[in-house]
């Protein structure tokens, strides 16, 4: 018998890496074409990671930011108050997979997940496996989140997929799930850095990298993560997300999670300066827990965004015309929606502050049924945790008994004038402690109240009629005192009965 | 051939002996590990919360797996400059010198870590203060080699810091053996 020689090993050893990525091939394969005969409908979600409702033309805001939303909308059923039950991406993203509150799903801070003991408690799990689950996100922080729920998930893409960078650590692992939570998330986390050696040479090499990609098309520069080194552009990404969801054989469930238009605001070309207008919005208060921003610095963080918001709604547009094209819409619900909003008032840009208002949790919904052809206009309050049971209704599953959301307006569920729904902001408070430091708005027929803890000497409230003072002007909380009343209590309770269980 | 062989021997008569480099190496592993682990504890509390003791446990091993790779790229540094310096000017006072070097740079490397992560766009200035930065260390450490003082704090110093190495080798071992089982099988 022949011995096996060094020069054997080497070869052998040669044919390995080939053979690992052919594996991941037809792994990936399998998943996109393993077909079976079936009359259940395809769901692909679309999460605009930071987009406020209120800023977009489709819900009459007045600069023209989105009119391929609005050709969309046409063959829709539009949700006009819908709010987001966090204000950031993590309680935003968990809420809407498990269809549970902040306070339940204890997603709270920074790099957060779901209560280990909820896990179970998600979207993907709850479809089904006559389904393909598929997941992708842009934004670690909801990958890491879905990392959570990985059994459950027959494809998650790489974060970096249809990107230009590739400078995810975690990607190169075969032990995926670990590898983000330790390397991208721990030892080259952005502000409590796990290494001293490492994360300093990566931060510099990616940020030469983006230094060094320009593009004509995008004046401003590429856009990117904030945090991580993810570098792409729109219309790649767009175009390699219809191209995909066109090779699915039927049915599938996909959720995307796309990071723009998240800050850094980056416009095309085509649409740089194009709302440099000289509008200025209503002058609102400076809040006394806001940072401050003078107006106008304001004023251009909003026209930027804007802008952005314009470039996004373009790519959506060639996104859904792609869809049309292959006929994909006549057996698919398309669900467009956010995280979370994104303000530029009362002295605060962005959302990671303790302002619960409009701009910050008005989110869109718009849904578009298989062959749709009018539009619908729901405006009873709704919140991102009930998309989860009105999906598990349209695709024939039980809604579990924990869920905390109902079904939407327009998919089997009732108009209820007098449901509450909350709205959590809780960042700086433990995720493992009662919620003594936060934010909390509670939504209830056409008033909104805001409670603040923690972050004073004393609490406080405010109540706001969204009905008749949609820019959240004139607080009404001692004014209207029997309503005040009544909300409070409520809100308090609510509160209450969610601390019990970390208090135990 | 005669000449080759002259040189690797020449080569590795100025390379430090262990009980020289395991006290610098042991100051290095003090430094590196203790951010980690400071880092680590921090955030412990919410990640029992949301992950299992397994799950931390892994996280904890690719930690300890990147601080080990990362301790000896340190340490290459003042065994490099033992090859390339004149003899007098480093080999002769490695421990002190070497530690010195590791301490200054570790240090600086720390403050800059921090400064990083508020940068927007390419670190140029920040980078740019690296160049005198490095010349201050150059400096010091010449002179924590002269100053009686102050070698002997380093020496003290380091002597005491190998009790890590007992801890740090092991851990850092099984924590590279559980990275690689994860990734390979």
């Amino acid at each position: 018998m022949p011995g096996f020689s060094r020069r054997d090993l080497l070869k052998l050893a040669a044919l390995f890496p080939p053979a690992v990525a052919l594996s991941k091939v037809i792994s990936t394969q399998n998943v996109l074409t393993n077909t079976q005969s079936t009359t259940l409908p395809n769901v692909i979600i679309v999460l605009f990671d930071a987009m406020t409702a209120r800023n977009l033309s489709v819900y009459g805001y007045h600069r023209k930011t989105t009119p391929n939303f609005e050709r969309f909308a046409e063959q829709a059923t539009v949700y006009h108050s819908h709010n987001s039950a966090g204000n950031f991406t993590i309680p935003g993203t968990s809420s809407l997979l498990t269809g549970l509150y902040p306070w339940t799903h204890r997603a709270l801070n920074d790099g957060g997940l779901v209560e280990r003991d909820l896990v179970g408690r998600n979207i993907f799990k709850l479809i089904g496996k006559e389904y393909k689950r598929i997941a992708f996100s842009q934004n670690i922080w909801a990958d890491f989140i879905l990392s959570q729920f990985r059994e459950d998930i027959d494809l998650t893409l790489p974060p970096s997929t249809f990107g230009i960078t590739d400078h995810i650590i975690g990607d190169k692992f075969k032990d995926m799930s670990s590898a983000y939570r330790a390397l991208d998330d721990f030892i080259f986390k952005s502000s409590t850095p796990g290494s001293i050696i490492f994360n300093p040479i990566e931060k510099v090499l990616y940020s030469r990298i983006v230094a060094q990609n320009l593009s004509d098309d995008y004046p401003k520069g590429l856009p990117q993560n904030i945090n991580y080194p993810i570098l792409y552009r729109l219309d790649d990404l767009f175009n390699g997300l219809s191209s995909f969801v066109n090779r699915l054989s039927p049915p599938f469930f996909t959720y995307f999670h796309l990071f723009s238009p998240h800050a850094p605001a980056k416009p095309s070309k085509e649409f740089n300066e194009k709302f440099n207008d000289n509008w200025h919005p209503i002058n609102k208060p400076v809040h006394r827990l806001s940072d401050h921003y003078s107006n106008s610095i304001l004023r251009d963080g909003r026209r930027l965004y804007d802008e952005y918001v314009a470039t996004v709604d373009k790519e959506f547009g060639n996104f859904i015309d792609a869809l049309d094209k292959s006929g994909m819409r006549k057996n698919t619900y398309i669900i467009l929606t956010s995280d979370h909003g994104e303000m530029f008032e009362r002295g605060e840009k962005n959302h990671h502050t303790p302002l619960l208002y409009d701009p910050v949790i008005h989110i869109p919904l718009i849904i578009s049924a298989p062959g749709q052809q009018n539009r619908t206009d729901i405006f009873s309050p709704t919140n991102s945790f009930d998309v989860l049971p009105t999906l598990l209704n349209l695709v024939g599953q039980e809604i579990p008994a924990w869920c905390e959301g109902q079904l939407l307006p327009g998919f089997s569920g009732k108009i209820d004038a007098e449901r509450s729904t909350f709205t959590v902001e809780a960042k700086l408070n433990p995720a493992f402690a009662p919620i003594k430091k936060g934010t909390i708005a509670m939504r209830k027929g056409k008033y909104k109240m805001i409670y603040y803890t923690g972050y004073e000497k004393e609490d406080a409230f405010e109540l706001f009629d969204m009905e008749n003072d949609l820019e959240e002007m004139t607080n009404l909380y001692s004014s209207q005192s029997q309503v005040a009343a009544s909300m409070r209590d409520e809100l308090l309770e609510r509160l209450h009965k969610a601390n019990m269980k970390q208090t135990k | 051939m005669i000449r080759e062989r002259f040189i690797k021997l020449a080569l590795f008569n100025r390379l430090p002996k262990i009980s020289q480099v395991a006290p610098v190496y042991a100051l290095i592993v003090l430094m590196i590990y203790s951010w980690t682990i400071l880092w680590f504890f921090w955030r412990l509390p919410s990640w029992l919360f949301f992950m299992s003791i397994s799950e931390i446990s892994v996280v904890f091993a690719y930690a300890m797996a990147t601080n080990f790779l990362e301790s000896l790229l340190i340490l290459m540094m003042p065994v490099v400059l033992c090859l390339l310096l004149p003899k007098k000017w480093f080999y002769d006072k490695f421990v002190v010198q070497g530690a010195s070097l590791a301490i200054l740079v570790l240090g600086y490397s720390m403050w800059f870590t921090l400064r990083i992560q508020n940068e927007d766009g390419y670190p140029k200035q920040l980078l740019l203060l690296t160049i005198p930065v490095i010349g201050i260390i150059g400096i010091l450490v010449y002179l924590s080699g002269k100053i009686g003082l102050v070698r002997k704090i380093i020496e003290a110093l380091s002597d005491r810091a190998i009790i890590f190495l007992y801890l740090s080798i092991p851990i850092s071992l099984i924590s590279l053996g559980v990275v690689l089982i994860r990734n390979l099988f």
